[in-house]
């Protein structure tokens, strides 16, 4: 590993759920433990950023106090789902620029109960009009998706077969629970065609990464992973029709946020789907996984559906895909989620993650994606 | 608490979205905005197109039918201020596709198992009354008879 690599050094997580915690001690957990990991003290980080999306202002500054007084920056950073890639690109680019070599990046979310407030995102018309309904803009996608190109229910339902049993093995997932494909099937339609097994729902957790050079990780020893790549974008016009759109273009289709976002995490670390080993990938909804296998480029496009009903995306398959059961079974914090997904590929390629645990793991990526077409890629590497 | 001005009259229910009046409900169409650089056709009355960024913008009104091109069943009443039918119904939203060359999103009238990608769909006023305070002239897609 040369030395102007960026590496993370050490990983903390506070379980996903549902906690009598406040934010203060979810990210208090998870950052001690990232500080631990990585043999270093808080006084040791010379730059801190906050990725959240519920949490209200300077939340960084509010949790991270409660680690000790510093004069360092810390910054709170929003970007939808993908906030944690993108708090995690400005730790790197901090890093990069010489200013800094050793910076935190934690991401911390309490979520309302039930569905989101959706005034958060919609304009009051389409909440008047029953236009504010999430699932219902990710079910819109998978009934096109069929329609095109012949997916079926039972492949989606497979897709959450797969993450809730994977689950099972991940200490820090919420549910943690096996489902047979009837049951997924028979389990109530929240906006058709997608079911309630094949939802995320939103939740509480923390997760923290120790960002330094992998010059001060070889003094510091420990157990670098080399960050390979590290993108993160917002969909052109017409990309996309994720929520809150209330319309979109017949004329043009731009490519979508995702295959943007993987073609520059690809050219930035050098390779391609084919040289990676392990997926932990945004699956808000069992379909999402579907297509967002397609759009990375582990399969050809409506491929995604037989791809997944086949074993490929499983543990022990050509392309793992959520190891750790993905958002389906652990939840979705928003402000944490990409963060959980890197502390879970850096747990593979170091060759910790136990019954879940892909053999030889070396390369893997994480990718989230949200409101607005916010998408963030990272590929890090043994 | 309502708004005192808007006591007995119909709203648009966002302005710059649908044509009508108080005493024509019922002639409710959608405004676009079609851009004179590039030709993109966007929702409402916008001041930038959204594709090319351009200023020069040309006020529309879109054509009332249109083609259905994805959709879903809203099974659970949606969170919020939502108008609809109470005690909640379950309906079907999608997104219709227009000769102007875009697809909006809507909520669609009728039998929820009815629909299917490619049905021929009608522009229609769709009144919502809140609680406390104005109506408003809001629209919906329903199924073109035959
Ligand atoms: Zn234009």
């Amino acid at each position: 590993m040369p030395d102007s690599d960026i590496v993370i050094l050490g990983t903390g997580i506070h379980p996903f759920g549902r906690f009598d915690k406040t934010p203060e001690d979810l990210g208090v957990h998870a950052a001690r433990q990232a500080l631990g990991e990585a043999g270093l003290e808080w006084s040791d980080i010379q730059a801190a950023y906050l990725t959240r999306m519920y949490l209200p202002a300077t939340s960084g500054a509010r949790i991270l106090r409660r680690l000790g007084s510093s004069d360092i920056s810390i910054v709170d950073i929003e970007a939808a789902c993908a906030s944690g890639g993108a708090g995690l690109r400005q730790a790197v680019l901090a890093i990069r620029s010489g200013e800094v070599d050793t910076a935190l990046v934690l991401g911390v979310e309490k979520m309302p109960r039930g569905f989101m407030d959706p005034s958060m995102i919609y304009a009051d018309w389409q909440v008047r009009m029953g236009l504010s309904m999430n699932p219902a803009y990710w079910s819109m996608r998978a009934r096109r998706h069929m329609h095109e190109f012949g997916t079926t229910e039972e492949q989606i339902a497979r897709v959450a077969w797969k993450n809730h049993r994977n689950s099972v093995e991940n200490p820090n997932a919420m549910y943690r629970k096996a489902f047979t494909m009837e049951q997924i099937l028979a389990s109530k339609p929240v906006c058709d065609p997608i079911r309630l097994l094949e939802i995320c729902a939103p939740n509480d957790g923390a997760a923290a990464v120790v960002v330094t050079t992998a010059r001060r990780a070889r003094q510091l020893g420990g157990e670098p992973v080399a960050i390979e790549a590290c993108a993160h974008t917002v969909a052109r016009y017409s990309a996309d029709f994720r929520c809150p759109a209330d319309s979109m273009s017949a004329t043009i289709s731009n490519p979508g946020p995702t295959r943007v976002t993987s073609q520059k995490a690809y050219e930035q670390a050098g390779c391609g789907p084919d040289d990676i080993d392990c997926f932990e990938v945004q699956d808000t909804d069992a379909f999402c996984e579907i297509e967002i296998c397609e759009q990375l480029g582990l399969c050809e496009r409506g491929e995604g559906g037989p791809m997944a009903e086949e074993g490929h995306t499983e543990i022990g398959g050509r392309c793992p895909v959520n190891m750790s059961g993905g958002l389906i079974s652990k939840g979705e914090p928003v402000g944490a989620s990409h963060l959980g997904q890197v502390v879970e590929i850096v747990s593979q390629l170091r060759g910790r993650s136990g019954a879940r645990q892909v053999e030889g793991a070396r390369v893997g990526l994480a990718h989230v994606l949200g409101a607005g077409g916010n998408c963030a890629v990272t590929i890090l590497a043994a | 608490m309502g708004d005192e001005t808007a006591a007995g009259k119909l709203l648009p229910v966002n302005e710059g979205l649908v044509t009508g009046t108080d005493n024509e409900p019922r002639d409710v169409q959608l405004l676009g905005s079609k851009c004179d650089r590039c030709g993109e056709v966007s929702l409402g009355a916008n001041a930038v197109c959204l594709n090319c960024g351009s200023d020069r913008i040309t006020g529309i009104r879109l054509a009332p039918e249109g083609e259905l091109w994805t959709y879903t069943v809203i099974r659970h009443r949606p969170p919020g201020g939502y108008l609809g039918p109470d005690p909640f119904e379950p309906f079907a939203i999608g997104l219709v596709e227009l000769p102007d060359g875009i697809r909006v999103m809507a909520p669609l009238a009728g039998d929820v198992d009815s629909f299917e990608i490619g049905c021929r769909l009608r522009l229609e006023p769709w009144i919502l009354q809140s609680r406390d305070g104005p109506a408003y002239r809001a629209f919906r897609f329903a199924a073109v008879a035959g």
